[in-house]
């Protein structure tokens, strides 16, 4: 392996690593930079690694916790929720002692950003949701993840299946395989039979009254962007920011969504 | 060592549909999102008859019971419902047992799946057998259960059906996923207190521990024989650490059998059915790959995958070195399943006589051979032990 291909590859290099017992659940939690704090809630699988993290570190603290079920993180199958996700969040902020701060969230993750804002807007400062799940859509329905095969997957993560393809090893690799099943399985606890998300999100998105980032690649095949609107019509304050040529992992494939949500943040 | 005194002898039916077009052959998958527009339903029509048919024959060579199973969305098996299937072979018989190997539980009211079984028991007078199975991956991918929940479900559904089939007065249930606010099953089981039960599975030791908690059976599937042998050892040390004694009937041997003149005749006769049967019926392409359905250590020993890499491939000499395959003459067959049965200490055995997609002369002739030359010489050699032992004291 070149020097080049290592840089290319998530690396944990430079974050802090702690790890916090909440509620019995092993949470880990990575964080790099210093500055006002932000937090980053993971979508539905860790290997895409937190590389973009690093260009918001410059002038902020930013916070990466692993879902319980996902990463380095433990297990805890009772767990099966967002909402569970949510209220085992509020007890991690508590312990982080996060007063007001910044969410941030992509796919998976920034459906449990939704939520958490709608019950705890008040903690929140900003909010950023990335290719967002969570909010069903009739006339946009989205695919459902759990049907799509893995040969395709790389297609359906990436605009260019060879960004998705970089991010994936080389060779066969048992751990990578056991990671995927074991996080694909935390998620199906979630949203197995609701693929589309949590049909009473719509019903309560109007209580999210913090500044609202969408950002969103134009060409997500996850969450398509025809859906956006669905969001801006409910959210009280939103701005959506559509990366051109980019699909669902907006933050690997497109600095220029990483710098806008940065930007957005800065504000 | 000959066969066990009280063995009892049971022949396996899949019912699969046949009449696929050949070009089919390169589906990635027979499972699941097969189009049902393959299935001619005057061919399968006529298949049910057939298979019926067969099963009657069973009866009358003198077969103790016939096993069938469930599978759903694939041409492999014609039994989405087996309760069906086993009521008609009901009424068409008079002595046969039927093995119902069976509804996963957890993808049923598990009330429900009590009645239906207790129906049939009362209807048989006595003749049904159950074996539980967790199900394969590709059921949950048509089944409104959550994978990631099916164990538990499924332990809590058959202590659903255990409650309503031992409880003499109305009982309640309330659990994680079922409530019953009263559970009261009409007609009770004709078997007292209930049907031989048996817990499917395919070595994976989780599965086992559920048998052994229940002191049910264990009823290995298609898998290996180093496999089976340590979810045996498992099952009896497990077993007699729970104060209990393994009854030879607990843990059945199931054998893919084919048996004709000569060795030879055997193979050429039997395997393009196997091959079929391996290579095309059982193809579950990726619909394998199930989130939840199984636990992360045993995963990493499958090698990452969540059914062996061998599931859907056919290879004659892996089957004849590592699988319960016993195809050749009769005095070949003879050998292996006595050997085999000594090894299991089983006095239960399951002959699987149709593979694949093998026509009803071959069966007839199957069957026939195990029925007329295979356990008898099985019998006759234990009988002679027996008169040899006698003689010896």
């Amino acid at each position: 392996m070149n020097i080049t291909q290592k840089i290319t590859k998530p690396s944990m290099e430079g974050f802090e690593r702690t790890e916090y017992d909440v509620a019995g659940t092993k949470t880990v939690v990575y964080s790099i930079g210093s500055g006002d704090p932000v937090v980053f809630l993971h979508g539905g699988a860790t290997f895409p690694g937190f590389e973009f993290a690093r260009s918001w570190a410059r002038d902020r603290k930013v916070i990466i916790p692993h879902h319980p079920g996902f990463g380095e993180s433990g297990d805890d199958d009772r767990i099966n929720s967002v909402h569970d996700y949510v209220l085992h969040y509020l007890e991690l902020f508590d312990q982080l002692k996060l007063e007001r701060f910044d969410l941030a969230g992509h796919s998976f993750g920034a459906w449990i950003a939704a939520e958490f804002a709608i019950e705890h807007a008040h903690r929140l400062r900003k909010l950023v949701l990335a290719g967002p799940t969570g909010l069903v859509i009739k006339e946009h329905p989205a695919p459902d993840f759990f049907k799509i095969r893995a040969t395709e997957l790389p297609e359906y993560l990436t605009a260019d299946p060879k960004v998705a393809l970089s991010l994936f090893p080389e060779e066969p690799d048992v751990d990578f395989l056991v990671l995927g099943y074991r996080e694909t399985t935390s998620l199906s606890r979630v949203c197995w039979d609701k693929p589309q998300g949590n049909r009473k999100l719509g019903r309560w998105l109007h209580r999210v009254k913090v500044p609202t980032l969408l950002v969103w690649g134009e060409r997500d095949r996850f969450c398509p962007i025809a859906g956006a609107s669905a969001w801006t019509s409910v959210l009280p304050d939103p701005r959506l920011e559509v990366i051109p040529g980019v699909g669902h992992l907006v933050f690997e494939e497109s600095q220029a969504a990483v710098e806008a949500a940065h930007r957005f943040l800065a504000e | 060592m000959p066969i066990l005194p009280s063995t009892e002898f049971l022949v396996a039916h899949y019912m699969p549909y046949t009449e696929l077009p050949p070009e089919e052959a390169s589906r990635e998958s027979l499972w699941v999102d097969i189009p049902n527009s393959l299935f001619d339903p005057k061919k399968g029509h006529d298949l049910y008859g057939r298979y019926f048919h067969e099963a009657v024959l069973a009866e009358k060579l003198g077969f103790d019971g016939i096993c069938i199973n469930e599978h759903h969305a694939t041409a492999s098996s014609m039994m989405p419902v087996p309760s069906l299937i086993a009521a008609t072979i009901f009424a068409q018989t008079s002595k046969l047992k039927v093995c119902v190997m069976g509804t996963p539980p957890n993808m049923d009211s598990p009330n429900r799946l009590a009645e239906t079984y207790a129906m049939l028991d009362v209807m048989s007078g006595g003749r049904l057998e159950i074996a539980i199975p967790l199900g394969t991956p590709m059921e949950y991918w048509v089944n409104p259960v959550a994978p990631a929940t099916a164990r538990k479900r499924h332990r809590e559904a058959i202590d659903i059906i255990l409650k309503a089939w031992t409880s003499r007065e109305a009982t309640s249930h309330d659990g994680e996923f079922f409530h019953y606010k009263y559970l009261n099953v009409w007609p009770r089981p004709y078997q007292d207190p209930h049907p031989p039960i048996f817990i499917v599975g395919s070595g994976s030791l989780e599965t086992v521990d559920l048998a052994v908690e229940y002191g049910f059976g264990y009823a290995s599937t298609f898998s290996p024989i180093a496999k089976q042998l340590q979810a045996l050892d498992y099952f009896r040390e497990k077993t007699t650490d729970s104060g209990r004694s393994v009854q030879p009937n607990m843990f059945p041997l199931t054998v893919m059998t084919y048996v004709a003149e000569t060795d030879d005749q055997a193979l050429a006769e039997f395997e393009a059915h196997a091959k079929y049967y391996f290579d095309f019926l059982l193809r579950p392409g990726e619909f394998a790959n199930l989130p939840g359905y199984i636990a992360l250590d045993e995963l990493r020993k499958r090698g990452g995958h969540v059914l062996p890499k061998s599931h859907g491939k056919f290879d004659w000499n892996d089957l004849q070195d590592f699988y319960r395959v016993a195809v050749g003459s009769v005095e070949t067959v003879t050998n292996k399943i006595e050997k085999w049965a000594e090894e299991v200490g089983s006095s239960r055995i399951i002959f699987e006589v149709h593979t694949g997609d093998m026509p009803h002369w071959k069966l007839a002739k199957n069957m026939t051979l195990l029925a007329e030359k295979v356990v008898p010489e099985l019998k006759r050699r234990r009988d002679a032990s027996g008169a040899r032992t006698e003689a010896a004291e």
